[in-house]
């Protein structure tokens, strides 16, 4: 079979991140170029362009090369796109990508986090997902770093070196903020706030995850992915629990949602190309 | 000069957002005629038409009127179009209407209509029993007594007599009508990038508080102005809704489901404006000829009963004619006759291994995410894992 080139946007609360792969759909898929811009206070479809022009550029490509352009997350703001994915089905095919032997995903983002249980072929089997509380997505995470005054890449770090985690006493987003401006009037760690702040999260992830399997290898997927001391945090919470899940992430995950969006992109584009042979 | 998709939009948006029904009075300003509502599904329009009365299709209040009043009247696990429909009966925004129609659709139309004499007593109110019998001789008959009177006293209410050629002037207008809003359909159906369905859905609403003359060249209009544009080429699945006749899901909603990846390419919305499948009859008795259109060409659906349970296959042969690659139940919550309908519609779906989903709404609904997620999920095992 052909290979196609594909590519995906995936439109986040915080970001946006694109990807182009090439692909036999028969187990022949490669990443050619990533890119991802965070949103801040800018035009999101400024920023989609932004996007998409850098991974094409990255990639060694012109747009009128790539014969599929699939979305996910608030994909109806790019205009260029020819289909549209949901989430929870590019996380799952873009974790399967970076981690062929992943049957459970994580994908936890700005406004909140889900947990997949996928087959062989990254189809969903089931999920469960965080409702509307704030606490344990990544806009969370970002308020109180900005409270201690820290860089959100160095969460991540800071919270590894914690020796005396501070556990914040509630799980409500607002709640614990306020319980983190009192850490720090207490004279309290940065890296032991940070640590009780992500043991918190990953405690809500070890139930998402558990509600669906207790045995599995979990990928996480979405933004704070690339969060070291959350991945550490999460693991630490299920090994607490004694289920047999190994949990890993990918240096690529945040790509997680666009890779998968390509790369079912370029599946549909061979399915339509049959259908009208 | 022609107006734009988008300039019509804006129209229709000003229209779907009125809760004053400003459009209908200012026709009775303008025209010195009166104003005829009707709650959903079917009510005789023709006939409020020729009797000089605009017929205002009052389609509860949406998302945007906090139901104070109205909660009073009803329980609280019922659907919410009675009670925004008594919330704008309560606070004066329907006083512009001379009269009010009230169709068997269901039991809770039903009691509404008794709800209505108690809050509006001096308005002119009429229960529409129609018909459950479809034969010429039982049904027909009765139906054409029914329509017989209804002509009497809307022409005694409004000082216009029902004249047959009047009705038959009227027949004509709403056949037209109903012909531009199919051609709508099909266009929609062909080309569903070129006419979404949250710009079909406010065209063919605006139809509920319009001339019916101005409402077919506005529909023309869209079309016109439609296929000058270029559609994005969109890898989307089709889908047909099926169970919103009655209360009315937020705009919203529809578009919820059109961005998680999908073209609605046939519904049941604002049913009355594709209520006959065929013309009534022009010529002869109108009222005749109204009573066997009724009885011979009414669209299927869950507010007549069908001896023959023929909707199943019904639906089928709509997704069929669609080309749809599945049927998504969109359910007011508590809407009986769609949600009893729908073990029977699903029945046959699965004989025939045509995919669906199914949730419910309510009109005042604000949080759109789940039903995203689940439509979205929907769209994506359609266009990923089915065989075809």
């Amino acid at each position: 079979m052909n290979s196609i080139m594909a590519g995906g946007v995936d439109v986040g609360a915080a970001a946006v991140k694109a990807a182009i792969v090439r692909t036999d759909n028969e187990g022949s898929d490669e990443l050619l170029a990533t890119h991802v811009e965070r949103i801040r206070r800018r035009d999101p479809k400024v920023v989609i362009n932004d996007t998409w022009q850098a991974a094409l550029e990255k990639a060694g490509v012109r747009h009128g090369d790539v014969e599929y352009i699939a979305t996910t997350g608030d994909g109806e703001l790019v205009t260029f796109r020819r289909g549209h994915f949901y989430s929870m089905t590019t996380h799952a095919r873009g974790a399967k990508f970076l981690i062929p032997d992943t049957t459970l995903v994580l994908d936890a983002g700005a406004l909140h986090a889900r947990s997949i249980h996928i087959d062989h072929r990254a189809k969903p089997l089931g999920y469960r997902m965080t409702s509307q509380c704030a606490s344990g997505s990544g806009q969370f995470l970002e308020n109180i770093a900005r409270y201690l005054g820290v860089g959100l890449d160095e969460v991540g770090e800071l919270s590894l070196k914690s020796r005396n985690p501070e556990m914040v006493s509630s799980i409500c987003a607002v709640l614990s903020e306020t319980d983190v401006i009192n850490m720090v009037s207490r004279g309290i760690a940065t890296a032991d706030i940070l640590k009780g702040i992500h043991l918190s999260m990953a405690g809500r992830f070890a139930r998402l995850i558990r509600s669906l399997s207790d045995v599995g290898k979990l990928t996480f997927t979405g933004g704070l992915s690339a969060d070291v001391g959350l991945v550490a945090a999460t693991r630490e919470e299920l090994d607490k629990e004694g289920v047999e899940i190994e949990v890993r992430s990918h240096p690529q995950s945040i790509f997680a949602g666009a890779i998968g969006a390509g790369l079912w992109g370029a599946f549909r584009h061979a399915k339509l190309l049959a259908k009208t042979a | 000069m022609t107006r734009t998709t988008a300039e019509l939009m804006a129209f229709a948006e000003d229209l779907y957002y009125d809760l004053d029904f400003k459009s209908v009075k200012r026709w009775k300003v303008k025209t010195g005629g009166h104003a005829i509502g009707f709650m959903p599904v079917y009510a005789p329009r023709e006939i409020v038409h020729a009797a000089g009365a605009m017929p205002v299709g009052i389609v509860g209040a949406g998302d945007w009127l906090e139901v104070i009043r109205g909660d009073a009247y009803y329980q609280s696990y019922l659907c919410h179009i009675p009670r925004s429909t008594i919330d704008m009966a309560e606070s004066g925004r329907l006083d512009f209407l001379e009269g009010m129609l009230f169709p068997s659709t269901c039991d809770v139309i039903r009691n509404l209509s008794g709800m209505w004499q108690i809050v509006k007593p001096d308005m002119y109110t009429r229960y529409v029993d129609v018909p459950q019998n479809f034969t010429d001789g039982v049904g027909g008959q009765f139906w054409a007594h029914e329509l017989r009177t209804l002509a009497q006293e809307l022409g005694e209410r409004t000082g216009t007599e029902v004249t047959d050629e009047r009705l038959r002037a009227s027949i004509a207008l709403f056949n037209e009508n109903r012909r531009a809003v199919c051609d709508l359909y099909s266009l929609r159906r062909d080309e569903p990038a070129r006419a979404p369905t949250s710009e079909v859905y406010l065209m063919v609403r605006a139809g509920l508080v319009m001339d019916v003359e101005d409402h077919t060249a506005l529909i023309r209009e869209y079309i016109t102005a439609a296929r000058n544009i270029t559609p994005p080429e969109l890898d989307n699945a089709r889908v047909i809704v099926v169970g919103a006749f009655c209360e009315q899901p937020p705009i919203g909603l529809i578009k919820s489901i059109e961005r998680s990846g999908c073209f609605v390419v046939d519904d049941d919305l604002i049913l009355i404006s594709r209520w006959f499948t065929d013309n009534a009859a022009e010529t002869g008795d109108p009222i005749e000829a109204l009573a066997l259109a009724f009885v011979h060409d009414s669209v299927p659906t869950a507010v007549m009963y069908s001896a023959k349970a023929g909707r199943g296959k019904a639906v089928v042969e709509r997704v069929r004619v669609a080309r749809a690659e599945g049927v998504i139940f969109a359910a007011p919550s508590f809407c009986t006759p769609a949600l009893l309908d729908q073990p029977m519609l699903v029945a046959e779906l699965d004989r025939e291994g045509i995919p669906y989903t199914a949730f419910k709404f309510a009109e005042n609904a604000g949080q759109f995410q789940p039903i995203r997620e689940q439509t979205g999920t929907f769209a994506d095992t359609m266009k990923l894992w089915s065989v075809a």
